[in-house]
């Protein structure tokens, strides 16, 4: 009897052993962990640092709660540390999708061909937002030529308001940045960028305008002491976009679920606590003015190095 | 009452401090979750510090590991903010919320951004900074409530003891309470009991002048019928002790007239021949006359003995009583001590009923005994009164009675009783047999005679008789 119970033991030790095992090798080559191709009932969404990263997530989890018992399905969401990140998670670790920025969903569609399915509708009717080049009112700056030696704080080189933006703004002037400026450097969220140039920590910033918004509206110093010298386009608001090869069953559940969202008593009051009116259908199509706006500024999508310097 | 009013009282007290002690454990219980959520805090802070020291390294955390640390300390915190606090508690909550929230900030920033190492390391700092505040705020914070722990547990610690001598000493002082309670219910409940089982003891030897007194609420109706019976009792005894003693004195009476009786007859016999005879002289016949007038008082005393020993058994009939009273009131009034050679004149008096129904009774007993009366009456008054005859139907009684006052000076309360002893007399030349003797006829014929006192104005002798049928007369 203890022979039956000490082999017992030894097999069930074995087959968890062999397991981690297997799961690390699968993690240290990027393996995906399934066969990606079939249905699943588990889903991994990554979510950019546009703000706060702990807010972010705060902000997004009763979306994937709501979602999870809309669909049957378990929808987790991810936080990103770097804009550029999904891009190499999609890869890395085997994302489904992600709610991604304007210029990094434009990378991601050219290097590995996600599908924007949504994005979200503000109260005042805009689901775009534009890029913004802020000063202090009182730094003295107002031209291009006012910003040599200064220290320009960026977002992340995989957005278009925080980095897209300035990148062009210095290319149409023929400026190299990394001379002409005195320090650049990227704060990783709309927030900090705003914070820093607020607390003279930088003297220049490229944010969103929406970001700017929301915490001018947290904070009266923001709009009585920074100005704005440039602004970007408008462009898509962070949409879903979903890997290529997803099931298009559960791809279109999601689309469906997200766009009624706001017909539910429950989706009505989730999407309120989120900030949006409704989420509305996107396509590729909507991304035009980003993709213009790179080829204007001399991007090449598909050998773009979004990773920060 | 007293017991129950104790009972409830020590309940309630009982019921108060174990609420008290529950609501302080309750407190204590609090207080260590209190202790424990503030250590649970220390270490997710700690932790954060690790992600922020780990970070750059080849164990450096994912963003979600970072995140979830984060909302653990975010949670702790708004777990602290559930709980009821004074203002300067919540006003300390509210500072660590804030610090909690630039320290999210700061690790929010250093996580996310990319810069210079002079940079970095400066946000670095920054959030170590802030954490090592929280962490110093949070072992201030953690110190105050152990301190607070500290005395609420001696407090709760005192409560429970006070508690425990209080039910110690409830276990022992109620029983001894309850035991002496029970003891004196059970006296004031047996005492009546007992006091009357000590009376009929009392009786039972003999002490029939033995009363109740001292009961109360219903046990005084019970006294009282004690005391009723009692009364009762010694009248039957004394009225046994009565006829006893007069059966004795009868049979005693009876033998020796029946032995005298004789001997007197051959002694006025020869008296009244000696009186006879011519050679006796004047003189001598005189003592001869007046010693047979002496005997024959004798006889009539003797006569008297035996009408008192065995007297004649009634002859019952149905008897007018005013024809009586009248034949008999003109018998007395023939008597010397109704006659005119008194100094005071005898008024006689008459209140006869007309509704008055015939009885059955003896009529010359009756009239010996109004005779009797009439003449004791008459020789109380010796300067004079009035007789009052007064005769009454009481329909609702159903009897009749007899009342023979006088106006003399009446007699002694203390002499009441014995007035109808036998032998007992006032009077200097009385027999003490007159009133023994009416008192046997009446009584032998159904009736009754009692004395009434009129406070030295007199006294009334009132006979009743019962309305017998001829079949229910009681033999004598």
């Amino acid at each position: 009897m203890p022979k039956i119970v000490t082999a017992f033991l030894l097999a069930l030790l074995v087959a968890a052993l062999s397991g981690c095992s297997r799961t690390d090798q699968e993690r240290a080559h990027g393996q995906k962990p399934t066969d990606l191709s079939q249905p699943r009932h588990s889903l991994r969404i990554g979510l950019i640092p546009e703000q706060n990263i702990f807010n972010q997530m705060e902000r997004y989890e009763p979306l994937a709660q709501y979602l999870s018992k809309k669909l049957g399905v378990d929808i987790q969401f991810t936080i990103l540390l770097r804009y550029g990140n999904i891009i190499d998670n999609f890869v890395a670790d085997g994302l489904d999708g992600a709610f991604f920025g304007s210029f990094t969903y434009a990378l991601a569609h050219e290097k590995i061909k996600v599908r924007v399915v949504v994005r979200p509708e503000y109260p005042d009717g805009h689901s775009t937002y534009y890029g913004m080049i802020i000063v202090r009112k009182d730094s003295g700056i107002r031209t291009v030529k006012d910003m040599r030696g200064k220290r320009f704080v960026f977002v992340d080189k995989a957005t278009t308001a925080g980095y897209l933006l300035p990148y062009a703004y210095f290319k149409s002037h023929a400026i190299d940045h990394h001379t002409y400026l005195r320090e650049s450097y990227f704060a990783g969220t709309h927030e900090n960028v705003v914070m820093d140039v607020l607390d003279r920590k930088a003297d220049i910033g490229a944010i969103k305008n929406t970001v700017f918004a929301l915490l001018a509206a947290k904070n009266k110093r923001i709009a009585q002491e920074l100005m704005m010298l440039e602004r970007s386009p408008d462009v898509p608001e962070n949409a879903l976009a979903f890997r290529k090869d997803l099931d298009p069953k559960l791809v279109q559940d999601i689309r469906t679920a997200l766009l009624r969202m706001h017909e539910d008593i429950e989706g009505a009051e989730l999407i309120k606590a989120f900030g949006a009116k409704r989420f509305i259908e996107t396509t590729d199509n909507d991304y035009l003015p980003v993709y213009r706006y790179a080829r204007q500024a001399g991007i090449k999508l598909s050998s773009y190095d979004y990773l920060n310097d | 009452m007293i017991f129950f009013l104790v009972f409830i009282s020590s309940g309630f007290y009982i019921i108060t401090n174990i609420e008290k002690v529950t609501s302080s454990l309750d407190g204590l219980i609090l207080l260590h979750q209190v202790e424990i959520i503030r250590e649970r805090l220390l270490v997710e802070l700690k932790r954060t510090q690790l992600d922020l020291q780990l970070r750059n390294t080849q164990h450096a955390r994912s963003g979600d590991t970072i995140v979830t640390h984060v909302k653990a300390l975010s949670d702790l915190v708004n777990v602290c903010f559930e709980c009821h606090h004074t203002a300067q508690v919540t006003a300390r909550l509210d500072s660590l919320q804030t610090s909690i929230d630039a320290y999210k900030n700061a690790l929010s920033r250093v996580f996310t951004m990319r810069a210079n190492k002079q940079r970095l390391v400066s946000e670095q700092e920054n959030a170590f900074e802030i954490s090592s505040e929280i962490v110093a705020e949070v072992i201030n914070i953690n110190d105050l409530t152990t301190k607070k722990l500290r005395s609420s547990t001696t407090a709760a610690l005192d409560d429970t003891r006070n508690m425990k001598v209080f039910l110690y000493t409830i276990l022992i002082t109620a029983p001894v309470s309850a035991l002496v309670l029970s003891l004196l219910f059970l006296r004031w409940f047996t005492r009546p009991v007992s006091v009357l089982v000590h009376a009929i003891r009392q009786l039972r030897s003999g002490d029939l002048s033995y009363r109740i007194d001292g009961l109360h609420d219903e046990y005084i109706e019970v006294a009282d019928s004690f005391n009723t019976m009692a009364v009762s009792l010694k009248e039957h005894y004394d009225r046994m002790q009565w006829a006893e003693q007069v059966v004795i004195l009868g049979e005693l009476a009876g033998g020796l007239a029946h032995e005298i009786k004789n001997p007197l007859a051959g002694v006025k016999a020869s008296m009244e021949i000696l009186s006879t005879d011519p050679a006796v002289s004047e003189e001598n016949k005189d003592v001869l006359t007046k010693a047979a007038e002496q005997v024959k008082r004798m006889e009539a005393l003797i006569k008297s003995f035996m009408n008192f020993a065995r007297p004649p058994a009634p002859q019952l009939a149905d008897t007018n009583i005013h024809a009586v009273l009248e034949s008999t009131l003109a018998l007395a009034q023939r008597h010397p001590l109704f006659g005119k050679s008194r100094v005071g004149r005898i008024t006689v008096v008459k209140n006869f009923d007309d509704q008055l129904p015939s009885i059955l009774a003896d009529p010359a007993q009756m009239q010996q005994v109004f005779l009797n009366l009439l003449l004791n009456a008459a020789d109380e008054m010796p300067d004079g009164g009035t007789i009052t005859i007064t005769t009454q139907f009481e329909s609702e009684m159903e009897c009749l009675t007899i009342r023979i006052r006088d106006t003399g000076k009446g007699v002694d309360d203390g002499l009441r009783e014995k007035i109808f002893q036998p032998f007992f007399t006032t009077k200097a030349k009385g027999t003490g047999l007159g009133l023994s003797i009416s008192k046997r006829l009446v009584e032998q014929q159904g009736g009754g005679i009692r004395i009434e006192n009129h406070n030295g104005n007199g006294v009334s002798f009132i006979i009743a008789f019962p309305l017998f049928t001829r079949t229910e007369v009681p033999v004598p």
